[in-house]
């Protein structure tokens, strides 16, 4: 009863809304079947009028929204993703661009006698600033905020002067290292292979770089100060006599424009670098080298015991040679690198004591697999999925795999010529074995974790003996590297 | 050893650049007025093929378009153009004052005061004429709705201010009736774009106006390209001669590397295949064969100069459109 009657009132309701909406139109009709010509003329005159009057807000909107975008194409950009975050001007020349990278590791050393102890480390904390200016001039400073000191890793300006010819200056890595080249954060393992203990690093000059044949070759020439074998540039390595250090690559992709070829992903060239190096005692231009646990396993002899005068410096031309190749097939990856590094070294500066050269080699071949499928490349992975148990992903796993050899020249520690004063420092390592496995684990594109295993086994250079425990070669070593890396 | 080894190095890179170069089309940028888009299409094109059988080089013409005015404003601001082709020599010049970056005297590097081609001002009116515009004088008559961009952005927007300034000044004789007449026309616009293209918009596609104070090849292009709705093309009794100019922005080519493609970019405009390019785009060609062969397409017009009427564009940029000129004292009243 209750829902028919008020049926009944929606109907009236309806029907009274419906006579008011059509009253005009009906009053209309009926004016229109009266009226007379001239005010037909006159209502068509107003609507014309009316319909210009609605056109021209229309049209005078339609400016405004189009000064608006004008106006806004002239403000600079500022744009935040993937936690980077970059301002450009408006007319795109000029742009700063925010990146940073943090790893903390855990590191565990087991069943030693070598006693390195275990701990969390800051290893890299950096602020990296890069961007463009006057269009066509980009720009890197790389400050490291992680140690004792702050420090500027990277800090060049380059140039395209054509599209295969770029000009570089500033402080930036020597090319001849492939993994050294290869950024930090997109590496198969945590830490370097040792292999790279052979490869110069950062270093201050010019060079010359870019890619020829539709990017089949690339090339890389660089003049710098110079420094051997790992080595950072410092103010110290400016010393070596005035002379500088040339370094070139060549690094050809031949099938890299071929999209559905399985070499696609192949690249190997060659790599090396000379210079002459004069040390002194208390600038020696040489370096210590280090196992994967960044434990020192070689170091040349220094000034410690009787005099300065038996401290081990550079005494002419260093030399390094690297051929050098990467393979990468969808989630297969390989990189392989072989150094070998000859140096001109005596005791004592200014003298030929001992003078003799010193012929280092080294190797290194990683192999990762990406168990979740994406592709495996030298700029790292992609993950498809972001760590987000509720949606039920993961991110990417990825397994890595290393073997890597360093071998010291038995020069560095019995004069071949008879004159048994070794040029090493007492306790070092003349042969190292490494072998690594690990697993990636990309939360994001930013966030990766690493678990990483090595063990290193050491031979001693002949006449040492096996040290007391506490010391990095009492054994072998054996260590679990973990870290968290935020990279953006 | 250490020169031997430096000198190798340089003539690696040096060879390498050169291979470079030589691989590279060379590119400019052309920043124009706004009605000129299809002109440079087919300009661009048949310079290529010039400078390609000339000197085996490819270029590359990028095109970038807006009222004059600030298009010449943007360029003052940074924009890197190889070349400018604006409406109006006063643009230009405000270039050339203000960004320093091509000589004051530019205007004498290249024939007829670096104009390679004329136009004018014409009336585009809809099918029929319903209002009825014959001259200036229709313009200003109540109820007649008229559409020209603002002289404060559009260099063509400038010359049809002074084009109806100079007409009521010789009609009525004084520059305050030419004031008082070009006050009543504004009060007829119901609508400022800021470029020609954009008032072609307003009134072509938006169905808005009366009449439209158009460059001639704009309107004969609106005509060409809307057949069916029957716009027809008045033109007035008196019009000003419109010579829009061209010129390398010297510094900005230097910079690029790019002055000799840019300086020919602008000399070919002067020859006979471009002359003719010119005239099928209805701007008036300066070579006598092209203006021959073009023209019929315009009508009959009693023309006057900027600098026999108004004593050039720095005088008429300074009395009529930079802040507190006419324009100003008219528009800021309405």
């Amino acid at each position: 009863m209750n829902t028919s009657r008020s049926t009944a009132r929606a109907a009236t309701i309806a029907a009274a809304l419906t006579a008011i909406a059509l009253a005009p139109f009906t009053a209309r009709a009926q004016t229109a079947a009266t009226a007379a010509p001239d005010d037909i003329a006159a209502l068509r005159a107003q609507i014309a009028a009316l319909d210009q009057k609605l056109k021209v807000l229309e049209r005078n909107l339609e400016i405004k929204d189009e000064a608006a975008v004008a106006e806004a194409k002239k403000q600079p950009k500022i744009t935040a993703s993937d936690g980077r975050f970059e301002i450009v001007s408006a007319d795109g020349a000029n742009s700063l661009r925010l990146r940073g990278l943090v790893q903390g590791d855990a590191r565990f050393y087991f069943d030693d006698a070598n006693a390195a102890t275990d701990k969390f480390l800051l290893r890299r904390a950096r602020l990296i600033f890069e961007g463009k200016f006057a269009e066509r001039f980009n720009y890197v400073v790389q400050p490291e905020f992680a140690g004792s000191t702050v420090s500027i890793l990277d800090a060049f300006v380059n140039t395209a002067v054509t599209p295969s010819v770029n000009v570089q200056v500033g402080r930036f890595k020597t090319p001849v290292g492939l993994e050294q080249l290869q950024s930090d954060p997109v590496a198969f393992f945590n830490e370097r292979s040792i292999a790279t203990n052979l490869a110069p690093n950062r270093d201050v000059g010019v060079q010359v770089f870019g890619s020829v044949l539709e990017q089949r070759l690339s090339y890389q020439a660089s003049i710098t100060n110079g420094v051997i074998d790992g080595g950072n540039s410092t103010p110290a390595s400016d010393n070596n006599e005035g002379d500088f250090t040339y370094a070139g690559r060549l690094f050809a992709t031949p099938f890299v424009n071929d999209k559905d070829s399985a070499l696609k992903g192949l690249g190997f060239g060659v790599a090396g670098a000379t210079g002459n190096y004069r040390g002194s005692t208390s600038a020696t231009l040489l370096n210590a080298y280090r196992s994967d646990g960044q434990q020192n396993i070689f170091a040349y002899r220094t000034n410690t015991t009787p005099t300065a005068a038996n401290t081990t410096v550079a005494a002419g031309t260093a030399t390094v040679l690297s051929p050098q190749a990467h393979y990468y097939y969808g989630p297969f990856g390989v990189l392989a690198e072989y150094f070998r590094s000859s140096a001109d070294l005596s005791i004592g500066s200014g003298t030929t004591q001992n003078a003799r050269e010193v012929t280092n080699t080294a190797y290194n071949l990683s192999v990762g697999y990406v168990l979740t499928g994406e592709d495996s490349t030298f700029r790292g992975v992609t993950p498809k999925s972001v760590f987000n148990p509720s949606a039920g992903t993961w991110g990417a796993f990825e397994v890595v795999a290393r073997v890597a050899g360093l071998d010291i020249g038995d020069e560095a520690f019995i004069d071949p010529a008879g004159a048994a004063v070794s040029l090493a420092a007492a306790n070092n390592a003349t042969e190292v074995a490494s072998y690594g496995v690990g697993l990636n684990w990309y939360l994001s594109k930013t966030i990766r974790a690493g678990f990483d295993y090595f063990h290193n086994d050491f031979k001693l250079a002949k006449g040492n003996t096996v040290p007391a425990s506490g010391n990095a070669l009492s054994d072998d070593e054996q260590v679990v590297i973990t870290r968290v890396q935020v990279s953006f | 050893m250490k020169t031997s080894r430096i000198l190798s190095l340089i003539a690696a890179v040096a060879a390498l650049a050169g291979a470079a170069f030589a691989q590279k089309p060379v590119e400019l940028l052309n920043v124009s007025y706004d009605p000129t888009r299809e002109l440079y299409v087919d300009y661009n094109a048949a310079f290529a093929a010039h400078w390609k059988a000339k000197t085996g080089q490819d270029v590359v013409v990028k095109q970038s378009h807006g009222g004059s005015g600030k298009q010449a404003r943007s360029v003052i601001d940074g924009l890197r153009a190889d070349v400018v082709t604006l409406a109006l020599a006063g643009d230009i010049d405000a270039i050339a004052n203000n960004a320093r970056v091509l000589p004051s005297d530019w205007q004498k590097r290249l024939p007829n005061n670096s104009s390679p081609y004329t136009s004018t001002i014409v009336f585009l009116v809809r099918q029929g004429n319903p209002k009825g515009i014959k001259d200036w004088d229709d313009l200003v008559k109540p109820g007649v709705s008229v559409i020209t961009p603002n002289p404060k952005t559009s260099g063509g927007a400038r010359w049809n201010y002074l084009a109806a300034w100079e007409y009521a000044k010789r009609k009525q004789g004084s520059d305050e009736a030419a004031k008082e007449f070009v006050r009543k026309l504004l009060a007829n616009v119901p609508v400022l774009d800021t470029g020609a293209r954009g008032s072609t918009t307003t009134f072509v596609q938006r169905d808005i106006g009366d009449v439209f104070i158009s460059w001639e090849n704009e309107a004969y292009l609106a005509k060409k390209e809307f057949p069916g709705k029957g716009f027809e093309i008045v033109t007035p009794s008196l019009s000003i001669l419109a010579e829009p100019p061209v010129a390398v922005v010297d510094r900005v080519a230097k910079r690029k590397g790019t002055v000799e493609v840019a300086t020919a970019y602008l000399e070919y405009l002067y020859s006979e295949e471009a002359q003719d390019i010119i005239g099928k785009h209805f701007y008036r060609p300066t070579s006598k064969k092209a203006a021959a062969k073009y023209a019929s397409q315009f009508g009959p017009v009693k023309l006057f100069t900027i600098d026999e009427a108004f004593g050039g564009w720095t005088k008429a940029q300074k009395d009529h459109f930079d802040d507190g000129g006419t324009f100003d004292q008219i528009y800021l009243k309405k």
